[in-house]
């Protein structure tokens, strides 16, 4: 449940700067502002005008940048409380950051991911025509990581699975340490003096 | 001088083994040597001369740091520190880095490798070789010697390749312990390609070093779930060498921090002679030439 918390609420972030880099970008253009408003609104609940009241303060702390009408848009996106948005306001700022600037007419921006307390998350958003259609989350937790991890474990093999060698392919011999009597027996003391 | 396919001799194709040329010498109570691709046939005796020099820097290196170190001998500072006679704090700035590097080690590996002996005494012979492999390395790089091969006592490290300018790693093999005589399987260290991930060090451990610097087989449990033999690949060849150091004194528990913890790849004899490995040690990545 906290896990799910912290996602949508690093995903209201994202939305919160995305939006309002769009609305610093156009401040002239004030029909843009509106747009963009509205698009995110549609993600979840529609509600603009109470949204605006909840979130300027979510702004505020968060960006200085952001507009009021930009912040508006971001509790739109289903969290529902104010206070949620506002735990999550610092997680969400690195991944929305680059997306923001990158996000001028369309297509699809991958934010960096971001370390939270719930893990690495990065979101991916789709703009088009300076509108959000869409925000989905890349990468949630470090579970890929971690099978990576898992992937370099030492795990139980027979002896022909391993690269079978004759000492004529190779150039060195690793064992545990020699002494200087045993090395004279040993197959190092062969290559080397083979080499000499 | 170029080269000329004589008649009576096979053509010889690029797949060829490399020729080497090496040379030893006995240091910290075992024997390293020094292997570097055998030259052109343009200049036979520079080429000699240049290895002899290097083998020359590479040994005072480490009889320079066996002077410091080793306790076999009365003379040395570790043994004046081993006696109480020299505190610590008050030893050279060389033993002092060691020292520190060696406990280091001792927290990243949750205590498996310790630079005590149970009676307390400090004893860095369980990096002591590795810091002289590194710091050989150091030099040889200084020397200006691209490829090259140095192998003390059974742990390597290299640069380069044996084919100078081309991609061909160094082939390592690494001895059954059950049978000396004998290799269980080969590991590419160096060369250019990406086969072994930047590997240029393989480190290995076993039983025939209990008692010098494995103390902490108590973290066993019990005889059947050791190791007779571990062997590390890594980048580096400190990393390599406390690794397979902690991993015989710590067993599996070790073994799973060390691939979990370092980019390593890790081969491990058990006493009942079953393999364990990492994907590295697993055939088709170890193909390569």
């Amino acid at each position: 449940m906290r896990l799910r918390a912290g996602i949508s609420a690093a995903l209201a972030s994202a939305a919160i700067l995305l939006v309002g880099w769009q609305a610093g970008a156009h401040v002239a253009d004030s029909n843009a502002s509106g747009v963009t408003t509205s698009a995110a609104g549609g993600t979840g609940t529609g509600g603009t005008a109470t949204a605006g009241g909840t979130a300027s303060d979510t702004g505020s702390t968060t960006n200085g940048t952001t507009g009021s009408s930009a912040s508006g848009s971001s509790s739109g996106t289903g969290v529902g409380s104010s206070s949620s948005s506002g735990s999550s306001s610092s997680s969400g700022t690195g991944a929305s950051a680059k997306a923001g600037a990158s996000a001028k007419a369309g297509g699809t921006y991958a934010g960096q991911a971001v370390e939270t307390r719930f893990g690495t998350v990065q979101v991916q958003v789709t703009v088009k025509a300076g509108v959000i259609t869409d925000v989905t989350a890349l990468h949630l937790t470090d579970q890929e990581q971690r099978s990576v991890q898992i992937s370099n474990r030492a795990a139980p093999l027979l002896r022909s699975e391993v690269l079978s060698a004759q000492s004529a392919n190779v150039q060195t011999i690793g064992g545990a340490t020699v002494t200087s009597d045993a090395y004279l027996t040993s197959l190092q003391a062969a290559l080397d003096a083979a080499h000499f | 001088m170029q080269p000329i396919s004589s008649p009576g001799g096979p053509l010889q194709s690029d797949n060829k083994e490399p020729r080497l040329r090496s040379r030893i010498f006995t240091s910290m109570g075992t024997v390293v040597s020094l292997a570097v691709p055998a030259a052109p046939a343009t200049a036979p005796q520079a080429a000699v001369d240049e290895l002899e020099a290097a083998t020359a820097v590479v040994e005072k290196l480490f009889n320079g740091l066996d002077r410091t170190f080793s306790l076999y001998r009365p003379d040395s500072e570790a043994s004046a520190v081993a006696r109480g006679e020299l505190a610590l704090t008050d030893a050279s700035a060389d033993m002092r880095r060691l020292y520190v590097e060696a406990s280091e080690w001792r927290t990243l590996t949750d205590g498996a490798f310790t630079a005590e002996r149970p009676d307390g005494v400090v004893d860095l012979a369980g990096i002591v070789k590795g810091h002289a492999m590194r710091e050989a390395g150091t030099s040889l790089l200084a020397l200006g010697l691209k490829d090259w091969c140095l192998n003390a006592g059974g742990d390597v490290l290299v640069d380069g390749s044996p084919t100078p300018s081309s991609a061909r790693p160094w082939l390592a093999g690494v001895v059954d312990p059950a049978d000396r005589t004998t290799l269980l399987t080969s590991f590419p260290l160096g060369g250019y390609s990406l086969v072994n991930a930047g590997k240029r060090a393989l480190a290995t451990s076993g039983t025939s070093e209990r008692g010098h610097h494995i103390w902490s087989a108590g973290l066993q449990g019990g005889q059947g779930a050791g190791f007779l033999q571990v062997s590390v690949a890594s980048a580096d060849i400190v990393t390599a060498d406390v690794l397979a150091t902690a991993i015989m004194a710590g067993g599996a528990r070790t073994l799973a921090l060390a691939t979990a913890r370092w980019d390593v790849e890790v081969l491990a004899v058990k006493n009942d002679g079953g393999l364990l490995a990492t994907p590295g040690f697993r055939k088709p990545a170890a193909q390569n030439s």
